[in-house]
């Protein structure tokens, strides 16, 4: 086949002028669905940073009873260290909880009834994956149910960690199903688009065809327009996305930093994960174009 | 030399009809000849095997003594290439010009534009439009539409032309014009199929007759008439 640069690219656009409306449509459709997972994919990323963030707070307190000697002491947190659950194990003394406590309560009423130390030394435990908080706990049971020698009380939020948890796991569950399923409409969406002006000129196709033109003869000026017609629009809904996310989604994101103190977010993030998401969605955009009109192209008149 | 030569051809369609039935037969290099028969009599399906737009059941077919039943489909285009092909629905497209339908069939097989601007003209005027390269198919007659046709099927120099109910949308009088230039086509070296079912046309041409029902070759005659 001779390759004529200026036959396909003519052809593409001369047909795009003839197309307007379909045209129209086709890069609506991209800008559009396209503009729409860019921003739940905003959303989602910025609740499972919160949820991360909220997980990772998740800590095991380990209170030892006053009588436990020091052997006791290093024991366990060697132990506690060779767990491959563990992050990191923190030994407060008995002392040190005081200063905690006493800071953490400056000018208070409290300060001035406490006699002696009555605070118990402790380990604060930070693990790997915070799910497993519950089965590291349980280590510091006996069977029977009590606590072992030497240990007084094990918290860790017993209440709220597990519904915390499901939480996650639904949130990030449902997340995903939706960033699916409207990947999906889109991808169907445009698809459709393409096919229909695919339909519209499948006259034309026939007589190339009848005449002898290669297939690919047939396909590449349907794939420059699918092509384009992706690119065109994606780029539209990564200016449309800019706008929002500029405006109104980074005030939102300002808010959560000074509350909550979330640090991995989309667009105020380190990371910069707003500009792969854009980089995301123009390439998104070109490949449905590209794989809708050659899909469109085979399905349909098997070229 | 054979130019098209059918051996043991069948064809069953999808829907278990069964088209064609064990056809041999054999066209030689610059002949003429009418394939008639009733509607459903295998005609079309005869052209359609030899542009390779359906495949054949069983059997072989050979055009220029290859046989085109294990063609590659990336050299389908090569053999349309050589064949012309004339339809009674003309196929052109609407949004072009009588010279841009011409052209687009030279375009589309990379053919270099400065060629393109010298080859349509000539064949614009071997089908006598040389007048009416503007116009647009809606502003043509039946006749001049199918004259274009013809013209675009023809411009490559095929050294096949095959015409499936050319004249089926023509009055008479249009019909023979059209005959006429199917000839002067034929009388350059072009060997020319043609499906009918125009009694007087194959009987005022008086070329080989090709007969079928159900599928099946019931006569085969030089200079025929289209019945007994």
């Amino acid at each position: 086949m001779i390759f004529k640069p200026r036959y396909f690219f003519g052809e593409t656009f001369s047909t795009l002028r003839r197309n307007f409306l379909m045209f129209f449509t086709a890069v609506s459709t991209v800008a559009i669905t396209l503009f729409i997972v860019g921003f739940f994919f905003i959303l989602v990323y910025d609740i499972q940073s919160i949820l991360t963030s909220v997980k990772s707070q998740v800590e095991l307190a380990v209170y030892l009873k006053d009588n436990t000697t020091e052997e006791f002491k290093n024991y366990l947190e060697n132990e506690i260290k060779s767990w491959e659950e563990v992050e990191k194990v923190t030994y407060i003394s008995k002392e040190q909880a005081l200063e905690k406590f006493k800071k953490e309560n400056e000018g208070s009423e409290i300060l001035k009834e406490i006699q002696g130390n009555p605070l118990p030394a402790s380990f604060e435990i930070r693990l790997k994956s915070p799910e497993k908080v519950e089965q590291v706990a349980l280590r510091f049971m006996t069977k029977e149910g009590t606590y072992i020698e030497g240990i007084d009380e094990v918290i860790y939020g017993q209440n709220y960690v597990q519904k915390l948890f499901s939480i996650t796991a639904i949130a990030g569950t449902v997340a995903f199903l939706i960033i699916i399923m409207l990947l999906l409409a889109a991808i169907v969406l445009i698809f459709n688009t393409i096919r229909l002006s695919i339909h519209a000129r499948r006259k034309e196709i026939e007589v190339m065809k009848l005449v002898g033109a290669t297939n690919w003869f047939v396909r590449i000026p349907f794939i420059f327009e699918g092509l384009f017609e992706g690119f065109a629009g994606s780029i539209i809904s990564v200016i449309m996305l800019y706008f929002l996310s500029n405006y109104l989604l980074i005030r939102g994101e300002k808010a959560i930093i000074d509350t909550l103190h979330v640090k991995d977010l989309a667009i105020l993030g380190p990371n910069n994960v707003i500009l792969y998401i854009y980089a995301g969605l123009v390439i998104l955009g070109c490949l449905i174009g590209l794989f809708s009109s050659n899909f469109a192209l085979k399905r349909y008149i098997g070229v | 030399m054979n130019m098209i030569e059918f051996r043991n051809v069948t064809k069953i369609y999808e829907d278990k009809t069964v088209a064609l039935k064990n056809i041999n037969l054999t066209i030689k290099k610059g002949e003429f000849v009418f394939i008639v028969g009733p509607s459903g009599s295998g005609k079309s399906t005869i052209i359609k095997l030899l542009i390779k737009e359906i495949p054949v059941t069983s059997g072989a077919i050979f055009i220029a003594g290859r046989n085109i039943c294990n063609l590659k489909a990336s050299k389908v285009p090569l053999l349309r290439r050589n064949i012309g092909s004339v339809f009674q629905d003309f196929k052109l497209l609407p949004n072009k010009t009588a010279f841009e339908n011409v052209a687009f069939a030279l375009e589309v097989i990379g053919k270099p534009t400065y060629a393109i601007k010298v080859q349509v003209p000539q064949v614009l005027k071997l089908v006598g439009l040389e007048h009416k390269m503007n116009s647009y198919p809606h502003q043509l007659s039946a006749g001049e539409q199918q004259r274009v046709s013809i013209a675009r099927a023809f411009v490559n120099r095929p050294p096949i032309l095959l015409a499936d109910e050319p004249t089926g949308n023509l009055d008479p009088v249009t019909s023979e014009g059209i005959m006429k230039l199917l000839s002067r086509i034929n009388l350059i070296g072009t060997t020319v199929a043609m499906a009918t079912h125009d009694k007087n046309i194959v009987n005022s041409m008086r070329r080989r007759v090709i007969e079928l029902e159900d599928g099946e070759i019931i006569r085969d005659q030089k200079r025929g008439v289209y019945g007994f």
